[in-house]
């Protein structure tokens, strides 16, 4: 194909498409998606959610780290040599 | 009476009057269905196409500076949304089968064979090569406008429409061969 024949080509199909159709109560129908799409309260709390999981798994580290913190092991300890100290009894 | 202003129906809309905006779609729809009608594949897919470019546009009137006119802002918006679209859909336009297609009668001059020949085509070539061709050579635009929609520069815009012309006239050679 030739730079002539391209051209005509060209030519050709530059006559505008006829959009004359969908145009027809464009208006209406891109108000009615902007409304749906504005974001709701609830959406906003669904995006939140990341930061409740975080704040629920630190919250959880915390106590598992604040309960092995405590003494259970040496109160534990102690109270098997006040056993074997007491003969067993308690 | 006056037709208010772009700029007044902008600040309308970005202080909640959405009937403002309505006027703002209605004043520059014929200008963007223009652009995306060149890309968009069937009534739907320019339904949605137009869409998404006003969306896009209310979304981001609070960035409009008046240093351009805003049928420029609002065309760089089109063309970037259609190019988005371009390599979106890219695969599935490679699909486009020539039968059917009366290539005799679109070299013939006839416009609808024309624009089903260009089309399938320009499914065979690149995003870019295709927007480049469509602004230059079916749109008309020059290539100072081009730059100024696509952001690319004048000298990126001149080699990718050299390189387009190329690439399409072996595809259409390759079309001759079928």
């Amino acid at each position: 194909m030739n730079d002539e024949q391209l051209n005509k080509l060209f030519q050709a199909a530059r006559a505008k498409p006829d959009t004359s159709r969908v145009e027809y109560g464009f208006e209406t129908r891109l108000l009615a998606r902007l409304r749906t799409d504005e974001t709701p309260w609830f959406a906003l709390a669904w995006k939140l959610v990341p930061v409740f999981v975080a704040v629920v798994v630190s919250l959880g580290a915390w106590n598992y780290a604040g309960t092995t913190d405590l003494p259970m092991a040496g109160n534990a300890d102690d109270s098997t040599l006040a056993a074997y100290l007491t003969g067993g009894r308690l | 009476m006056h037709e208010p202003t772009d700029e007044r129906l902008i600040q309308s809309t970005l202080a909640g009057d959405d009937e403002a905006f309505a006027s703002l779609v209605r004043r520059y729809r014929a200008r963007v269905f223009g652009i995306a009608g060149r890309f968009a594949r069937g009534d739907h897919e320019l339904d949605d196409l137009c869409q998404e470019i006003f969306i896009k546009t209310y979304r981001n009137l609070g960035k409009y500076r008046a240093d351009a006119p805003f049928e420029h802002w609002l065309s760089r918006i089109a063309v970037r949304a259609c190019y988005d679209l371009l390599r979106k859909t890219r695969r599935e336009r490679g699909y486009l089968p020539l039968e059917g297609i009366d290539v005799v009668a679109a070299e013939r001059g006839d416009g609808r064979a024309a624009r089903e020949l260009l089309d399938w085509a320009l499914a065979r070539v690149s995003p870019e090569e295709r927007l480049v061709i469509t602004l230059l050579e079916i749109e008309e635009k020059t290539v100072r406008e081009i730059a100024g929609l696509t952001g690319w520069s004048e000298s990126n815009v001149k080699v990718r429409a050299f390189r387009a012309r190329q690439r399409l006239k072996e595809v259409l050679e390759a079309s001759h061969e079928r």
